[in-house]
């Protein structure tokens, strides 16, 4: 698993995965963004022969030394991080209101502490207005409407305003295909539909 | 998914109230055949209850599953003219009180399809169930019922027409205590659909299959707010045309929540998903009114010059934006212009800005007809025969549902005030010119023939 940041230019995605190919690498899976013009980029890959986590970091670091990387490398065994991901169905989070310090921790812990895995979270601050979109798995044992009255009662604690809705909704009201009832998790990888 | 998209939506949800106005179960009730009225009750409440027993569960389970209210719970039947065509009126009164019953005890707000299509001809069963209408329509709660009385390929049923002028009449009377409140759940068509989910007139059609759940989509306030914020927010004045493409953008999202929660729910009870009904139904609540959206779009006073036009553009864009957005649209996807129920249309009587000429001008455009209005208690039998036989006209020729929905509340006259609650609101009393001067007309009776489809102009 690769991480590197920097900030943000044209290039750094082609210089990055120039020094992988260098290295006989294959990009499994990737996802970046960019924030606040800042460059980050997380990517997972497999090597046709065996690298060191310091060989690649310091081929990527090479490669692009006129961006001024951040690199770290870490090995997974076996292709696949532990421990297993929670199952559960995708539901949208959001909270909009004033801004102040610790409410992404807050709401992260009132999730963690309910078994919810957060799989894709964005925030920012605009002005004093925060808002925060993230998408959740809900375990199948939790009921989505006791996750709603938990941020709910949040958010009155700390006026904000909290949702929880099915990704199905979105889903349905901004993509042409067929409405689709299930969101199993499928082949689709966890992460991937804020991504696009 | 973008952040954007998903702010768009929920703002929808919970700033703009989409919701689902109705999920309605339509039920066969054909295999419940008996000539013994006992029997036949027996039946009914047994199938009803096998199918729609677990609906009010269902629902709240998919409300909490995806955030988005089930405004109303219905069940919709099989005509009860064709059901229950053997029976007496004692027999045909006992159907409507067993349907009356099972509704309560599996908590539907209504029940649709005491029913007769009477479009062509009119059997025994059927004149006995018309006629025992002012019983059923005072004396059960829940009951809605309907009567077809003409359709493209066969023409206008008048006798059946003048029949329920006097219909309408009895029954107000009996329901005078509440402003002739009877009336409103009655619903006299022409053309009517087989799978309309909305009530009064929602029944069962031939052709359905033995169970299925039809969907009638969030009201007119999230169209009227996504009007509003266009023209407010716009950097330029929107055209007419930006204007149909915003409520069509925003018909297409409100039409696929409502297919979501609609298979969802049949799903869930294993039955059949049926149809996305478009219509735009409003309620009595400021900021859910059809007229509203008028007035959004810029036609400050309904019944002005415009107002049909702005109708016309409305019903269409709203049907442009569902029909993409699901290919199981049905029932009567139009906006209903039901006076009572609409704040705007009912101010608008009171400000003498809209008429009934007006009114059935406007329901050329759109559905359903003259819905939810209040005449004088004294206008005769035969006037609301002809004004019904007038409205359904415009939909027989015009290859569309139209229907009427008129209260003659006893013992109050134009201008006066007619309260019928809740959903049903309230408006002035609206008079009709020239009351009285169509008797003739009425009186000759049989059948106007079907119209020439060729030479449509």
């Amino acid at each position: 698993m690769i991480s590197v940041t920097a900030a943000d230019r044209v290039g750094i995605v082609y210089s990055v995965t120039g020094a992988l190919l260098d290295l006989g690498g294959n990009v499994l899976e990737l996802s970046q963004t960019v924030m606040r013009g800042y460059f980050t980029i997380i990517l997972e890959a497999g090597f046709s022969e065996p690298r060191t986590t310091r060989e690649i970091s310091e081929a990527i670091r090479e490669r692009g030394k006129r961006f001024d990387l951040r690199v770290e490398v870490i090995k997974v065994q076996n292709g696949r991080s532990e421990p297993p991901p929670t199952q559960g169905e995708r539901f949208i989070l959001t909270v909009l209101g004033d801004d102040g310090p610790g409410i992404v921790h807050g709401i992260a812990g009132s999730l963690a502490a309910h078994g919810v895995n957060i799989i894709d979270l964005h925030a920012r601050v605009d002005g004093s207005r925060f808002s925060l979109v993230m998408e959740a798995l809900i375990p199948h044992d939790l009921t989505p409407a006791s996750i709603r009255s938990e941020l709910e009662r949040y958010g009155r604690a700390h006026k904000l305003e909290a949702f929880v809705m099915h990704e199905n909704i979105f889903a349905a009201t901004t993509e042409p295909s067929p409405v689709r009832l299930g969101a199993p998790l499928g082949p689709r990888s966890q992460g991937e539909s804020l991504a696009h | 998914m973008r952040t954007e998209d998903v702010l768009a939506t929920l703002s929808m949800v919970r700033q703009y109230k989409l919701d689902v106005r109705t999920v309605t179960m339509g039920v066969d009730l054909a295999p419940c055949a008996s000539p013994d009225a006992t029997v036949l009750c027996g039946r009914i409440r047994e199938r009803l209850i096998q199918y729609a027993g677990r609906l009010r569960a269902v629902c709240r389970e998919v409300e909490s599953r995806y955030g988005i209210p089930i405004v109303n719970r219905r069940i919709a039947v099989s005509p009860i003219g064709r059901v229950a065509a053997g029976l007496n009126t004692e027999g045909l009164l006992a159907v409507a009180r067993t349907l009356d019953e099972v509704a309560a005890e599996v908590e539907v707000d209504l029940v649709g399809g005491f029913t007769a299509l009477v479009q062509k001809g009119w059997t025994d069963g059927d004149r006995r169930l018309i006629a025992a209408l002012p019983e059923v329509l005072s004396t059960t709660e829940r009951v809605c019922s309907s009567v077809n009385v003409g359709t493209t390929a066969a023409g206008i049923n008048m006798d059946a027409i003048a029949a329920l002028g006097r219909i309408l009449k009895d029954t107000a009377e009996r329901t005078k205590d509440h402003d002739g409140f009877g009336c409103a759940k009655l619903v006299i068509f022409g053309n009517a659909p087989n799978d309309n989910p909305f009530m009064a007139g929602a029944f069962h059609g031939m052709g359905e299959t033995d169970c299925v759940i039809n969907i009638g989509v969030s009201g007119p306030g999230v169209v009227k707010a996504a009007v509003e914020n266009l023209v407010a927010n716009a950097s330029t004045k929107p055209t007419l045309g930006d204007i149909a493409e915003e409520i069509k953008s925003t018909a297409f999202r409100v039409t696929r929540v409502g297919e979501l929660i609609g298979r969802d729910v049949a799903a869930r009870l294993d039955v059949a998903f049926g149809i996305v009904d478009l219509s735009l139904a409003p309620t009595p609540q400021v900021g859910d009114s059809v007229g509203e959206i008028l007035q959004a779009m810029g036609v400050a006073r309904i019944g002005a010059p415009g107002s049909t036009a702005a109708l016309a553009l409305l019903n269409d864009a709203v049907k442009k934006g569902g029909s993409f957005a699901s290919s199981s649209v049905g029932g009567l996807s139009g906006a209903f212009v039901a006076v009572s129920e609409d704040a705007a249309l009912a101010r608008a009587v009171e400000a003498g800005d809209l008429t009934l000429a007006k009114l059935e001008a406007m329901t050329a455009v759109c559905s359903v007809g003259l819905d939810m209005i209040a005449v004088p208690g004294d206008t005769d039998a035969e006037t609301l025969s002809a004004l019904i036989a007038d409205e359904v006209a415009i939909g027989v020729i015009n290859h569309k549902t139209t229907a009427v929905r008129v209260i003659p509340v006893p013992g109050k006259s134009a201008g006066d005030r007619a309260v019928f609650g809740g959903l049903f609101g309230e408006m002035q009393i609206l008079p009709i010119h020239a009351a009285g001067g169509s008797t003739d007309f009425v009186r000759h009776g049989g059948r106007i023939p079907a119209p020439l489809s060729s030479l449509r102009n």
